[in-house]
């Protein structure tokens, strides 16, 4: 029954590698934007060591995971709306195959390679240069690594549940310009939410955009217990079916439009 | 195969209709008449908004992904092929979407890019190529999956006489094999060679549904005949002939097939004058399809 998706995850992984120009660009823009990034807190830390009890380690281990995972993730937000503005999504619609099941697969292909040729290379030329803290333990990396499957569930969905409107806008640029602009701000991986107002943070940590970066990011450096890292897993899991809901509402109804009135 | 029950949207007006197993339609009528609107319901496309549709015995709106194991659709406008990619991995995109192994891809896959032609741009991206190669491309790829039900409208659209010939015999060939065909067109030609059946829609009423040699006789049975003679000018006013008139040594006369016949009337010119040369010509798809338009409001 995953044959088709699996075989589409592996054909987008492949593809992948024949755009190599495109690749190495990427890794420099990945590396430019965890140097840029790294001069800014550099100055604002300036000679202090820490700032409200968090090292320039720490955040520098928190922009080059985050900005790393964004680079990994790599969700293309316009798999729906190029299909629709061009009408191809009829035809997609009448394959034997489940439109979002291989929207989801032809992403984890491309995620995949961006892990393997993308991130982690990237991760080795910032451990060299700009440097980051390593994971606190064993079972913590590897819970991280769990909660960093969790946030790309998250983001995903988020991406899967805003190109649904392209079924009433056709084009989503500015929702997804929108949506950006939310993660970037509110994920904690433009600026960590260990700076934001302590008013802020407990509505932040129930919104769904520190799920994506800033939860895995704190089980790696073990800020949390393990109580909390359950507690903030079923969060993310929370906002995954929640989303996915949401987004699968939409798709029903977008489809009905589809075949109600034709277009 | 097909079953429409008194089924309405957008300007069809309760369409009713059965399409047998092995059957090749095709559906005619001028543009906005509802033949794209009669595929897309065929196809589950469409919502009926007043009675049912049936494709191969389920509703195709909400078995339409079980239904595209066993159906084929190609509708002019909508892209079927990725433009970005070469023809040759959109087909293996193909190939993971039906599920055909390696073993069986490659024949088909290479009898459909020879008999098309698309082998001579099977690496070019899709974008590069012309409406007549794109279409030559996206024929082939409806194929593929060798269907027992495909859905075409206005596929003949860019391509050359050739490439129309190809089409026809591909599918004249799977029609033969069992597969059930809905086509429609504005080339009579190709309605006429590969269809068995002929649908008429006129602003989303069907005129006609049935044989297409019914169709003839129905609504053109008019048959013309054009003489060269030698001698005097015969009298045929007793004769119940349409019009007749002369120019020179040819007389050419239109009767209708169904009150007199052609060995009649050669009998009886026969009589009175030398004749030379007979031709008799039968109209042709088009004609009856401008006869039908001239007798609608009779009809």
């Amino acid at each position: 029954m995953l044959k088709p998706y699996l075989a589409f995850a592996k054909k987008n992984f492949l593809n992948r590698s024949a755009y190599r120009f495109n690749h190495f660009i990427g890794i420099v823009n990945t590396l430019l934007r965890i140097f840029i990034f790294w001069c800014i807190y550099d100055a604002l830390y300036g000679s202090r060591t820490e700032v409200d009890g968090i090292t320039m380690a720490m955040v520098t281990t928190n922009f080059v995971l985050s900005i790393g995972m964004d680079a990994m993730f790599s969700i293309d937000d316009y798999y729906l709306s190029g299909r629709i503005s061009n009408g191809s999504i009829a035809n997609e619609l009448l394959l034997p195959i489940s439109f979002k099941g291989r929207m989801l697969f032809e992403n984890l292909g491309n995620s995949m390679f961006q892990l393997v040729f993308h991130f982690v290379p990237a991760l080795i030329v910032a451990a060299l240069t700009v440097g980051f803290l390593p994971p606190v333990s064993l079972p913590m990396f590897l819970l991280f690594l769990i909660s960093t499957i969790l946030g790309y569930g998250v983001l995903w969905t988020i991406s899967f549940a805003m190109q649904m409107f392209a079924f009433w806008l056709i084009n989503v640029w500015s929702m997804v310009t929108i949506k950006n602009v939310f993660i970037n701000v509110l994920s904690g991986s433009m600026i960590p939410l260990w700076f934001m107002p302590e008013w802020l943070k407990p509505v932040l940590d129930v919104l769904p955009f520190s799920s994506i970066y800033f939860t895995p990011v704190q089980i790696y450096l073990g800020q949390l217990t393990y109580g909390e890292i359950a507690y903030k897993c079923g969060i993310q899991g929370f906002w995954i079916v929640v989303i996915w809901l949401f987004g699968n509402l939409l798709w029903s109804r977008g489809k009905k439009k589809l075949v109600v009135q034709g277009g | 195969m097909v079953s429409f029950e008194n089924v309405s949207k957008f300007i069809l007006s309760d369409v009713s209709i059965h399409i047998p197993k092995g059957s090749a339609v095709g559906i005619i009528g001028a543009s906005g008449a509802g033949k794209t609107t009669f595929m897309k319901l065929a196809c589950g496309l469409l919502e009926p908004d007043g009675g049912n549709v049936y494709t191969m015995g389920k509703n195709p709106v909400i078995n339409r992904s079980q239904l595209g194991r066993k159906m084929s659709c190609f509708f002019t406008g909508i892209p079927v092929l990725n433009e970005f990619r070469s023809v040759r991995d959109n087909f293996k995109d193909l190939q993971i979407v039906y599920q055909i192994s390696d073993t069986e891809f490659e024949p088909i896959y290479s009898d459909l890019a020879t008999r098309f032609g698309f082998d001579a741009y099977e690496y070019t991206p899709v974008k590069s190529l012309s409406l007549g190669q794109r279409r030559r491309a996206e024929l082939g790829a409806v194929l593929l999956q060798r269907p027992e039900l495909l859905l075409l409208d206005e596929p003949a659209n860019g391509l050359d006489e050739n490439a129309k010939t190809i089409f026809r015999d591909i599918l004249q060939e799977r029609v033969k094999e069992g597969m059930t065909l809905l086509i429609t067109s504005h080339d009579m030609k190709d309605i006429s060679q590969m269809c068995d059946r002929i649908m008429v829609l006129n602003q989303g009423k069907m005129l006609f549904y049935g044989n297409k040699n019914t169709l003839m006789r129905k609504y053109a049975p008019m048959d013309i005949m054009i003489i060269q003679y030698e001698g005097a000018i015969p009298d045929l006013e007793d004769l119940p002939l349409s019009r007749f008139s002369f120019d020179r040594d040819m007389l050419s006369i239109v009767y209708n097939s169904n009150y007199i016949t052609s060995a009649e009337i050669l009998d009886l010119l026969i009589k009175k004058i030398s004749i030379r040369e007979v031709n008799v010509k039968k109209p042709g798809l088009e004609e009856v399809i401008l006869e039908m338009e001239r007798m609608k409001g009779d009809i």
